[in-house]
C-alpha cells in the first residue's frame, strides 16, 4: 500500500510510513498540504491546525472530495469555528503548546481504526508550534510522531516557513523528517528525501 | 538476590497472592522488591528502583497517591498502573506511563517491563540525537560546505547521527498510540515550565 499524491513533481505517491516536510510561506504550503492530506476512498484525515480555522480544513478537504466522516481535526487555533459537515470530528484544545493534549486527540480519533488503516496525517504549522514551545522539546515530538506515523504505516505532511527561523533551528528541525518539498514562489513543488516513488 | 546489574521492579500490590506471583515470573532478569501497600511501597522506593509496577486500588494510601509521590521525587522511573477495568487513554496524561489490565498474564508483564525499559534507553538516546542534530545544523550554518565536506569531524558527526537514528528507528519501530501519548507527556514534563505560550 502506498499513499497516491498530486501536485509534486518527482512523486506520485509516498511510502507507507513516511513523513513529509513542506517548507515555504504558509501561502505556498497550506494548498499543497490538504492536497497531500485529502484521503482518498477508505482512507482517513487527521489534520493539526495551529492556524487555520477548522471550519477552513474542513472545507478544503471536503473540497478535494473526502467524505465528513474521514475528516477528523485536532483545533489548537483557540478560534470560535462552527464546521457545517456533522460527520467531521473536531477536538478543540487551548493551545498548540499542549503538546500532550494533541497527542491523546491524535490517538482517540484513531481508536477505532484497525492497525491496518490507512491514515494521512497534518500538520500545519511547525512554525506556529515553535512559538509556543522549546525548539528541543518540539524537536523531541515531532521525532516521537514521525515514529507513530511510521510504525502505523500512515503518512504525515508537515508545513514549516523556514523565513520564520533562523537556519540553525530549521536546519535542526527539518532533520526529522523522511522527505522534504520546497514550495517554490510559482507554486511548484520540488522534492527530495526518501520514501516516495516517482 | 540483589544483583546491580539488574534492572529494579518495586511490585505494589495488597494481595499476597499475586505478589508471590509476579516475584516468580520476575526474579529471574529483575532485582524484585515488594510491598503490600502505598506506604510501604514509598519506603521501598528509591532512585534504584527503574520500573514500578503499580496496583491501582488499594486500601490505604491509593496508586494514584503513589504515583505523584513518586513523580515528586523526580527520578526517571517507569510506573506501569495495574487496573480491574481497561482504562481510557487519559490515564497516561494522569502521569502513568503504562497500564496492565487483570489478570495480567507472564509474557504481558514481562513485555510490558522491558518496553519501559527501553523507553528509558530511547530517552538518552534521543537526546542526544537531538545535541547532534543541533550542532550539525549549527556548523551548516557557520560553514562554508565545500569546508564541511572536507572535515573529518563533520563525517564523524553525521556518522554518529546516522547510527543513533538506526537504533531509535529500530526501538520505535512498534510504538503503539498509548506509548506515544505516554512519550509526549514524559518530554513536555521534561521541558520545564517554558512552554507558557502568548495568548
Amino acid at each position: 500500500m502506498s499513499y497516491p499524491v498530486e501536485g509534486f513533481d518527482e512523486a506520485r505517491s509516498f511510502d507507507d510510513g513516511v513523513s513529509l516536510l513542506l517548507a515555504g510561506a504558509p501561502a505556498l504550503t497550506d494548498g499543497r498540504l490538504f492536497d497531500a492530506v485529502a484521503p482518498r476512498r477508505g482512507e482517513t484525515a487527521v489534520v493539526v491546525t495551529t492556524n487555520t480555522s477548522a471550519a477552513r480544513v474542513a472545507e478544503e478537504l471536503l473540497d478535494r472530495g473526502a467524505d465528513g466522516e474521514q475528516i477528523g481535526i485536532i483545533d489548537c487555533t483557540s478560534q470560535e469555528s462552527d464546521v457545517d459537515d456533522d460527520g467531521v470530528r473536531v477536538r478543540q484544545l487551548g493551545s498548540p503548546g499542549d503538546l500532550t493534549g494533541i497527542s491523546l486527540e491524535f490517538a482517540k480519533l484513531l481508536d477505532d481504526e484497525g492497525d491496518d488503516a490507512q491514515v494521512r496525517v497534518g500538520f500545519a504549522s511547525v512554525s506556529t508550534a515553535l512559538m509556543y514551545t522549546e525548539q528541543q522539546t518540539l524537536f523531541r515530538f515531532l521525532h516521537v510522531f514521525t515514529a507513530r506515523i511510521s510504525s502505523g504505516g500512515m503518512f504525515g505532511a508537515f508545513a514549516m516557513d523556514p523565513g520564520m527561523h533562523d537556519d540553525q533551528a530549521y536546519n535542526t528541525i527539518r532533520a526529522v523528517f523522511d522527505a522534504e518539498s520546497e514550495v517554490a514562489d510559482d507554486g511548484t513543488a520540488s522534492i527530495r528525501g526518501t520514501g516516495f516513488e516517482g | 538476590m540483589t544483583d546491580s546489574d539488574q534492572p529494579t521492579v518495586l511490585v505494589v500490590e495488597d494481595e499476597r497472592a499475586l505478589i508471590e506471583l509476579y516475584v516468580r515470573w520476575l526474579g529471574d532478569d529483575y532485582d524484585v522488591r515488594t510491598a503490600e501497600g502505598g506506604e510501604e511501597a514509598l519506603e521501598r522506593f528509591d532512585g534504584d528502583v527503574d520500573v514500578v509496577l503499580l496496583d491501582r486500588l488499594m486500601p490505604g494510601m491509593s496508586g494514584d497517591e503513589v504515583l505523584e509521590a513518586v513523580r515528586e521525587q523526580d527520578t526517571d522511573c517507569k510506573v506501569a498502573m495495574v487496573t480491574a477495568v481497561e482504562p481510557d487513554f487519559d490515564v497516561v496524561t494522569m502521569g502513568f506511563d503504562d497500564y496492565l489490565t487483570k489478570p495480567v498474564e507472564q509474557e504481558t508483564l514481562l513485555e510490558t517491563i522491558n518496553r519501559l525499559l527501553s523507553r528509558t534507553e530511547y530517552a538518552d538516546l534521543e537526546q542526544e540525537l537531538y545535541a547532534l542534530v543541533s550542532k550539525r545544523a549549527a556548523l551548516e550554518a557557520s560553514k562554508p560546505a565545500e569546508e564541511l565536506d572536507e572535515s573529518e569531524e563533520f563525517a564523524d558527526l553525521e556518522a554518529r547521527i546516522a547510527e543513533i537514528r538506526a537504533q531509535l528507528d529500530e526501538t520505535l519501530s512498534d510504538v503503539q498510540d498509548d506509548e506515544f501519548v505516554a512519550m509526549v507527556r514524559e518530554l513536555e514534563g521534561d521541558g520545564g515550565d517554558e512552554r507558557e505560550g502568548q495568548e
